[in-house]
């Protein structure tokens, strides 16, 4: 089942506005879609704060996760309480990008480097190694 | 649906974003909210496969009410601004399952089972039950609750897409 596994170990943490845009604002899915991340969403700006907070302490304890496995994070677009919320949870800053076009959401995915993670090989035999020093 | 990455190793179906279901909802004009995975923050991305009794504790079922309030919130704002919610959850898990969870109580210790073994059974995921309780208890009952089965073994992607249509479309 391992082997079928098909994650990409990229994650962007995306600014509402960026997934639900308006009229001729950029939309990032089908580019994100093309380039295989995976997406935390970032609450909506409309949200007072008492509905924001708790909702950036889930986005920031995902994050942790991801983060302390070796996945790629980076941030796409801005949101209120969010450097707030990942420092609570011990996270360093994430490269970001507020893209003002497809071609620079590219360009900027385009320069990541490989996560650090990865899927291990299945075992399939049974064995134990005990070590003796 | 947006995290593949989100899922039990083995489970991820595609590099990122789960396409046919966003697709759609975009199509119909809907705007998208994601929930958290309520099993990616408390077993961690290296957590096992798991049916619904290993997760019924008191300690997961804390767990995901406080997922559940956060939730709530938004959706309490969206419903006081006049907007139509649709809860989307994943049919076959033992969270998000909507109609279709997966249950074995003889399941226990080192995890190994016969492979075939049928867990799926008729049934609300934990995360959903307790997300329906926090709804209710702010006085929202009638939000329509829909599951996506594309990890299911039967899953037919022309059938589930005429199925989401007829919730979606306007």
């Amino acid at each position: 089942m391992t082997l079928r596994d098909r994650r990409s170990f990229r994650v962007a943490l995306v600014a509402d506005r960026y997934l639900n845009p308006r009229a001729r604002g950029l939309d990032v899915i089908p580019i994100l879609l093309e380039a295989g991340w995976g997406v935390i969403q970032l609450p909506a700006d409309v949200y007072p704060s008492e509905v924001s907070k708790p909702l950036l302490e889930q986005v920031a304890e995902q994050t942790e996760e991801f983060h302390r496995h070796g996945y790629d994070v980076v941030v796409i677009g801005r949101r209120d309480g969010l450097k707030e919320a990942l420092s609570a949870a011990g996270l360093p800053r994430f490269d970001q990008v507020d893209p003002p076009n497809a071609r620079d959401l590219h360009a900027f995915l385009g320069r990541r480097p490989s996560p650090k993670a990865k899927l291990s090989p299945k075992r399939t035999a049974r064995s134990a190694t005990v070590n003796k020093a | 649906m947006l995290n593949q990455n989100a899922k039990t190793v083995g489970g991820a179906r595609c590099p990122g974003i789960y396409s046919p279901l966003v697709d759609l909802l975009r199509e119909c004009g809907w705007r998208i909210e994601q929930m958290p995975c309520p099993e990616l923050t408390f077993g961690g991305l290296n957590r096992f496969w798991a049916v619904r009794e290993q997760y019924d504790t008191t300690a997961y079922r804390r767990h995901v009410r406080r997922i559940a309030i956060a939730v709530a919130g938004a959706i309490e704002v969206h419903l006081k601004q006049g907007r139509e919610v649709v809860l989307v959850g994943v049919e076959g898990s033992p969270s998000s399952g909507v109609s279709i969870t997966s249950s074995d109580p003889r399941r226990a210790g080192r995890p190994e089972w016969p492979e075939g073994s049928d867990e799926l059974v008729l049934g609300e995921g934990i995360y959903i039950e307790e997300l329906r309780k926090e709804l209710a208890g702010r006085g929202i009952s009638d939000i329509r609750c829909v599951g996506i089965t594309h990890q299911l073994p039967d899953h037919d992607q022309r059938a589930e897409r005429v199925r989401l249509e007829r919730i979606f479309t306007p």
